[in-house]
């Protein structure tokens, strides 16, 4: 489990996060959404131990990410962004990295790349951008560490390799597997990740599984825009309508509907679902 | 679980940081290991017929092999402290004191060992063919030095250029103690620079180091200029003595330099290793 607790931290005048805490639960794929510069990417370095606290604490299942100590180190695998690779093969890179993990699975390195159809025998300099991210997205995934950080890992992805990369994150994540999806694109992880996190300017506006947000809120699909409604958005044939489920009616979530209703109604929805 | 050292581990890493040895430092050792090769066909190309003895072609190699412990640490290391391309480093299920130790092996002790083995090699396969290169450098090396040593035994009169090698005589675990050190210093320096610098590492550490020679030397001239009398009281009966015993105050007083400097560049290096953000 990760615990953050009163985090604050800031890039020299720039703060980022202010006395912030939240929980990650184990075994779930969290999507971390949040606009540009919130400070996603900076709030999984911090998890990871690559950046450090100014003052609060970070937990990871007790060990202190900061101190990267090697029990901490073999437990998280980050895959940032930004594709950066050695000048080798995927295979190469994924044996030389593995050594150092306790459950790592080269099989399942091999099955990866070919759901994700990456070609084995090419350096990584002889792939495209996607499928650097896709062979990477397999080396993460066969080192079988217990938290998996993935910062933006559907950038530079096509539309047919976005959905191989939700099948795979689905299909071989097990449940003692902790996956954070950093993103902004949100219908690119719609129907893989439970819960949300949506991070603001130095605030957690909501931290909360499905079945929370649907207890909560009411997403409202028809023909008319409500006067009550949190966020309307028109969508093809008529409206949806974020609004409080006041009769606790069930509902089917709307990612990008949920962060827009989140983004205008800040104070009202962080009461709402505390 | 050991989250300081294990050996394990560290041979993990050992491995890791060796499989890029060769290739991010093998076109830099062939072209330090070429470099004698060029002058020795150079000397043999001049029409002067001039040969070069071992000991000049020793002093090359050792230069040559500075050269090396130079530019090894951003040569092995150069992302280890870049901001994305560094944090696989960071993020490697190691502890900062393997990764240390693995840092030092490679770059104290690998690099100019190879590099000096090899260009040895060089050196005898050119002195066997022979043209200006004149005798072997390490068999000649050997035998200079217990010449020098046993004229100091014995009082005998040194010549002007052999003052250049008496500290080495005089003091034989000086001059081992001193060889090493300065080794040790030198890649320290270094490896410190290359965690401290994220851009022209070895550049601007060489700017550095020449900003503080100096400033070293101005200081140095300041207290000769004020201690004149040592030299004062010198005559052609106690030059030796004097000359003596002041190498033997310069020869510790490098030392302790040398291994304080070592000690200081080193704890700065693991600390980089240990606190670096990305």
């Amino acid at each position: 489990m990760i615990k953050i607790n009163n985090l604050d931290f800031a890039y020299k005048n720039t703060q980022v996060f202010r006395r912030i805490s939240l929980e990650f639960e184990k075994g779930n794929i969290y999507g971390l959404l949040g606009e540009n510069g919130v400070g996603k990417t900076t709030l999984l370095k911090l998890i990871c131990g690559l950046q450090k606290p100014q003052h609060g604490e970070i937990s990871v299942d007790g060990l202190t990410p900061s101190k990267r100590q090697p029990q901490f180190l073999q437990s998280v695998y980050f895959l940032p962004e930004e594709v950066i690779t050695e000048d080798t093969t995927p295979m190469r890179f994924v044996q030389k990295t593995g050594a150092f993990y306790p459950r790592y699975d080269f099989e399942l390195f091999n099955t990866l790349m070919k759901e994700l159809e990456v070609d084995l025998s090419k350096k990584f300099n002889e792939l495209s951008h996607g499928q650097k991210k896709k062979a990477l997205l397999a080396c993460a995934m066969s080192l079988q560490t217990d938290y998996l950080f993935l910062d933006e890992p559907t950038n530079g992805l096509d539309i047919p390799s976005k959905a191989l990369f939700r099948k795979v994150i689905a299909q071989y994540c097990n449940d003692e597997t902790t996956v954070i999806i950093s993103t902004h694109q949100v219908k690119d992880v719609e129907n893989l990740i439970d819960p949300i996190v949506i991070l603001d300017h130095d605030d957690v506006l909501l931290n909360a599984n499905f079945s929370k947000i649907t207890e909560r809120i009411f997403f409202e699909y028809g023909p008319e825009r409500l006067e009550n409604a949190f966020y309307t958005e028109m969508l093809p044939g008529g409206y949806i309508n974020v609004m409080r489920n006041v009769n606790n009616e069930e509902s089917n979530i709307n990612i990008e509907a949920l962060f827009n209703a989140v983004m205008k109604n800040k104070e009202q929805i962080k009461n709402l679902m505390q | 679980m050991n989250n300081t050292l294990n050996i394990n581990r560290l041979g993990k890493v050992i491995k890791r940081d060796g499989a890029g040895f060769a290739q991010n430092l093998g076109l830099a050792l062939i072209i330090l290991w070429a470099i004698p090769v060029i002058i020795w066909l150079f000397g043999n190309m001049t029409p002067f017929n001039g040969k070069m003895d071992p000991f000049s072609r020793l002093g090359i190699i050792g230069t040559l092999r500075n050269i090396l412990i130079i530019i090894a640490p951003a040569r092995l290391y150069k992302y280890c402290n870049d901001s994305r391309q560094g944090m696989g480093y960071a993020m490697m299920p190691a502890s900062s004191l393997e990764k240390f130790i693995s840092m030092v092996f490679y770059c104290i002790i690998v690099a100019p060992i190879v590099y000096v083995v090899g260009a040895l090699a060089v050196d005898s396969v050119l002195a066997l063919i022979g043209g200006s290169y004149e005798g072997f450098a390490v068999p000649a090396y050997l035998d200079k030095y217990a010449q020098l040593k046993h004229a100091l035994e014995n009082n005998m009169f040194l010549s002007e250029e052999d003052y250049s090698s008496v500290s080495s005589s005089i003091f034989p675990s000086f001059f081992i103690t001193s060889n090493i050190l300065s080794t040790i210093m030198l890649s320290s320096i270094f490896m410190f620079g290359n965690m401290v610098f994220k851009k022209h590492k070895t550049g601007k550490m060489i700017g550095i180091l020449i900003l503080l020679s100096i400033i070293s030397m101005i200081a140095f001239i300041n207290y000769v200029s004020n201690h004149e009398t040592i030299f004062q009281s010198m005559n052609e009966d106690n030059a030796t003595d004097v000359i003596k015993r002041m190498l033997h105050i310069t020869a510790q007083a490098s030392i302790i330099l040398q291994a304080v400097v070592s000690v200081v560049m080193l704890w700065g290096t693991y600390h980089k290793i240990k606190t670096q953000k990305y």
